[in-house]
């Protein structure tokens, strides 16, 4: 029996692994096809897509910048134009992924 | 409709997937661009520890493996076994930090900037090649392929440029590819001529003919030449007058008849004259080491990433150390165990203008020398991303390209429509071969064998050996011309009026070691008026050559440190002279003038004087010439120097010129004009800094900036540095403008030299490492680094931090 937890588990996951190799928009297909062949509710897919694309985008982002701090995220908030607010840039990128997840994991649960 | 319903989500993904995969207008793809995995922030670089790093990598095409040795600026000291691998390498390791750059730089050269941003692009695309960019482009590259060592150096340099573009993912793209979505493509050798023919184009395509004519057309011959004259009445010559001339002149061709013209009615913003650049070279007599010393600072656009690149080369037969530009193979500006060599640039005027007549609109043929020639076409295709190619005609007389016909609206407004254009850019050169050669001259002679290559954009080669010779030739391909031929628009149908050949190479200006023990250059004039051929009417503003020249004068006991501070001297000369005469007249109880009259004359960071002063002038200027010479802004006309805007005070109080026309009625003093534009400075400096007090302080007024490449990009910027100096001040730091590489080389017997530089940047040009912006805040500080000049690659340093192995 699928938790919901599970199913965020499994797309943050199977999404860096894919992030790592594939074209950024296999990201977000890898999320239709996995709610599609493991039957994720309808109901609740967009919300799952969704949480998994804001940890998995926004928790990656903030973990490169942790580990690998420079410049670039705070020039980038302020091209943006996020006021150079490193918070807002994790939040945006999160927001992003979580759409992006979002449509792709409802999208496969409701091919079904 | 229980398919259609199951699929609406589908369609969504995949609508929010293309509009983020793709870029709309100047909206960035989002989903590309943030991706944790694919976007900007895998570009983020650690700060590089303290610990020495050693990596190998393999790259196709070397002979022989390839050391690169780099230092704590990120400089990469680069050691080869042939030319072939050290260009090979040089190419690799410069786009390795620059590619974003190489490209955008050459793209733009050969009118390719619609190709990444769409129709916006194609105007200055169009003007770009209208000007013959790509056509001077291909005709230097024949003229380089004839050496066969710079065919080599241009070819493995291409290869090694290749080689990095091959080895990146898309994942590696720089950030400026993902922020406007694009991708490299291949180098090609060609690629190379055209950023050289760019520095023509930044360097040498200043012309003012359309707006003398304008001039000459409105107020007569008499007024032109009486307030644009022909040598300045205070200058310092980079040829010290009095200095033997060395050749037998060779006959001027005779003057063509009196012409008119039409002029024009366009628009226009022209040349920077801020642009511009020091150098001098200080005999062995004057220096505390008894060894002459060289001092260099170009005056260019300040942008990030720069448009210099460190780098030392050394294969057998070379071992050189200095700046190159990113899309060049060789050193461009630097020093070898035995000489310096650095440039600035020789304002005389290599672009000249012909009234074209047509013979009917097709434009097959036009009238010369008494008969129909034929126009020769060339076809220019423009590729404009997201819409059709655009195709255009160029036409071409013998003289050169048509670039605007009579109909057409100017991309600038000093471009004259319906004139052929005969420029020294088009001129088939071997620029790279005195580079080459230059990076491994040994003396004196070896210098002026490779100055003999060099057409354009002429410059100032200041010169110092270990042999302790200083020299400096003003050096390029000058058109032969009669007195004053070109300082107006020519008539396109009279022979008299074609240029004639050249001056030949070897009576080009030159000086070596003059009595004065010293040999400088700040863009003024080459040579006083006894010069027997002539090269332009219109040079920098005398100001910085003269202070260098005054200083290196009263200089004794020279040494490195002492010509760094006159790198960053900001006296104002021009106050010196100006500032009197003014409070002689001005009429005025602000308190602003009691700042004036305790100001050191010092362009100081913090200084309030400066601004008061420099506002000031601008506001004269204005208030005393644009009545007349910029009445009408589709007739544009030059405004007179302000050289002779400070005679016109000191002798001609009486002047016409004096009263604005524009007020009917009224008949305005000198004293009624200076007071008022006083009164306008003060009004205009408190409505942008509120009143009199330290937010007037000149590096806030001025407001220098390193900007990114893209407009408009201020966060990958750097803005409102605490610099003082000025376009008239030998610390030369404007607005957008300054000093773009500053370096000092003391030469020594032993083959030790002592060297120092900055530049406004760093080595990489990426914004997301340390090393992308990391020397602006010394460059600043007016300090320089000592620069790390290595004999072999295994010699240990301190300052080493990381090594690379470049194998097949």
């Amino acid at each position: 029996m699928q938790s919901n937890t599970l199913r965020i588990i499994i797309l943050i996951i199977v999404g860096a692994i894919v992030g790592f190799y594939l074209p950024w928009y296999a990201m977000g297909i890898q999320a239709g096809v996995l709610a599609y062949l493991l039957k994720f509710p309808v109901k609740s897919s967009f919300t799952v897509g969704f949480i998994s694309g804001i940890l998995l985008w926004g928790g990656s982002a903030w973990w490169l910048n942790y580990s690998n701090p420079s410049a670039l995220p705070v020039r980038m908030a302020t091209l943006l134009p996020l006021q150079g607010s490193v918070p807002l840039l994790y939040l945006v990128t999160g927001l992003i992924g979580g759409i992006f997840l979002g449509f792709w994991t409802w999208a496969g649960a409701r091919l079904r | 409709m229980k398919f259609i319903k199951s699929i609406i989500p589908l369609v969504l993904a995949i609508l929010v997937t293309i509009g983020w995969d793709n870029s709309w207008g100047t909206i960035p793809p989002f989903g590309k661009l943030l991706s944790p995995y694919h976007g900007f922030w895998i570009n983020a670089e650690m700060a590089g520890s303290e610990e020495m790093s050693e990596e190998e990598l393999n790259i196709p095409g070397l002979l022989k493996p390839v050391k690169v040795v780099y230092d704590e600026m990120a400089i990469p000291h680069i050691f080869a076994e042939n030319d072939h691998d050290l260009f090979l390498a040089q190419g690799y390791i410069t786009a390795k930090d620059r590619l974003w750059q190489m490209e955008f730089q050459t793209h733009f050269a050969g009118g390719r900037i619609s190709e990444i941003v769409g129709e916006k692009g194609l105007a200055s695309d169009q003007f770009q090649r209208r000007m013959g960019s790509v056509y001077g482009a291909e005709q230097s590259f024949e003229g380089m392929k004839q050496d066969p060592q710079a065919k080599v150096a241009l070819e493995a340099y291409s290869d090694g440029i290749n080689a990095y573009i091959a080895s990146l993912s898309e994942r590696e793209l720089p950030l400026e590819y993902k922020l406007l979505n694009y991708k490299p493509e291949p180098w090609t050798p060609i690629k190379s001529a055209l950023f050289l023919k760019n520095m023509s184009f930044v360097l040498a395509s200043g012309t003012d003919d359309l707006k003398m004519t304008n001039i000459l057309r409105q107020y007569g011959r008499e007024v032109a030449e009486d307030l644009f004259p022909n040598y300045p009445f205070e200058e310092s010559p980079i040829i010290p007058t009095g200095s033997p001339i060395d050749f037998k002149p060779v006959p001027i061709p005779a003057a063509p008849k009196d012409f008119i013209g039409l002029g024009s009615a366009m628009q226009t913003p022209e040349k920077d004259p801020n642009i511009g650049s020091n150098n001098w070279a200080v005999s062995g007599n004057k220096t505390v080491s008894g060894m002459p010393i060289l001092a260099n600072d170009p005056h260019l656009t300040l942008s990030l990433p720069s448009i210099w690149y460190q780098v030392q080369l050394v294969a057998p037969g070379v071992n050189v150390y200095g700046s190159t530009m990113p899309g060049t193979p060789n050193v461009i500006a630097g020093f070898n165990k035995n000489i310096a060599w650095g440039v600035t640039n020789v304002g005389s005027d290599v672009l000249d203008w012909y009234q074209v007549k047509f013979k009917d609109a097709s434009k097959l043929e036009y009238w010369h020398d008494g008969q129909w020639k034929k126009t020769k076409l060339r076809i220019e295709t423009f590729k404009i991303k997201g819409k059709k190619d655009f195709v255009d005609t160029v036409f071409f007389t013998h003289h050169g390209p048509v670039v605007y016909l009579s109909h057409e609206k100017t991309f600038k407004p000093n471009i004259p429509v319906g004139h052929a254009l005969r420029w020294i850019a088009h001129e088939k050169s071997q620029e790279l071969t005195t580079f080459y050669r230059l990076n491994r001259a040994k003396n004196y002679t070896d210098y002026t064998e490779a100055l003999r290559y060099f057409s354009a954009p002429a410059q100032n080669f200041v010169f110092a050996s270990n042999e302790g010779d200083i020299a400096l030739w003003v050096n390029g391909k000058f058109p032969l011309k009669s007195r004053l031929q070109g300082k107006y628009l020519m008539d396109g149908t009279d022979p008299a009026a074609d240029w004639k050949g050249f001056i030949p190479q070897s009576h080009n200006p030159h000086v070596k070691n003059p009595a004065r023990q010293f040999v400088s250059s700040a863009n003024q004039f080459s040579t006083d008026p006894s010069y027997p051929y002539y090269l332009g009417w219109q040079y920098a503003p005398s100001e910085r050559g003269r202070r260098i020249n005054e200083r290196l004068t009263a200089m004794q006991k020279v040494t490195i440190d002492s010509l760094r501070g006159l790198q960053n001297d900001n006296f104002n000369i021009r106050a010196r002279k100006l500032l009197p005469l003014l409070m002689r007249s001005v009429k005025s109880n602000h308190q602003a003038l009691g700042v004036l009259k305790g100001w050191n004359l010092q362009n100081s960071p913090e200084s309030v004087g400066a601004t008061i002063f420099e506002t000031w002038v601008l506001n004269l200027q204005s208030a005393l010439w644009d009545d007349e010479f910029a009445a009408d802004e589709k007739v544009p006309m030059n405004r007179p120097a302000i050289d002779r805007t400070i005679h016109l005070i000191e002798y001609e109080a009486n002047a016409r010129w004096w009263d604005n026309v524009k007020t009917k009625g009224k008949n305005e003093t000198m004293e009624q004009i200076i007071s008022s534009s006083f009164q306008a400075t003060v009004d205009t400096l408190v409505k942008h800094h509120g009143a009199l007090g330290p937010e007037w302080a000149w590096y806030k007024h001025k407001q220098t900036g390193v900007r990114h490449l893209i407009p408009g990009m201020d966060a990958l910027s750097r803005l409102k540095i605490p610099i003082g100096g000025g376009g008239s001040i030998v610390n030369a730091a404007t607005t957008k403008t300054g000093p773009s590489w500053r370096f000092i080389v003391e030469l020594s017997k032993t083959g030790n030299p002592k060297a120092y530089g900055i530049y406004p940047g760093g080595q990489s040009g990426n914004p997301g490492s340390v090393h992308y912006d990391d020397l602006i805040d010394t460059w600043a500080k007016g300090e320089l680094r000592p620069l790390l000049f290595l004999e072999n690659p295994n010699q240990s340093s301190s300052r080493i931090r990381k090594t690379i192995t470049l194998s097949k």
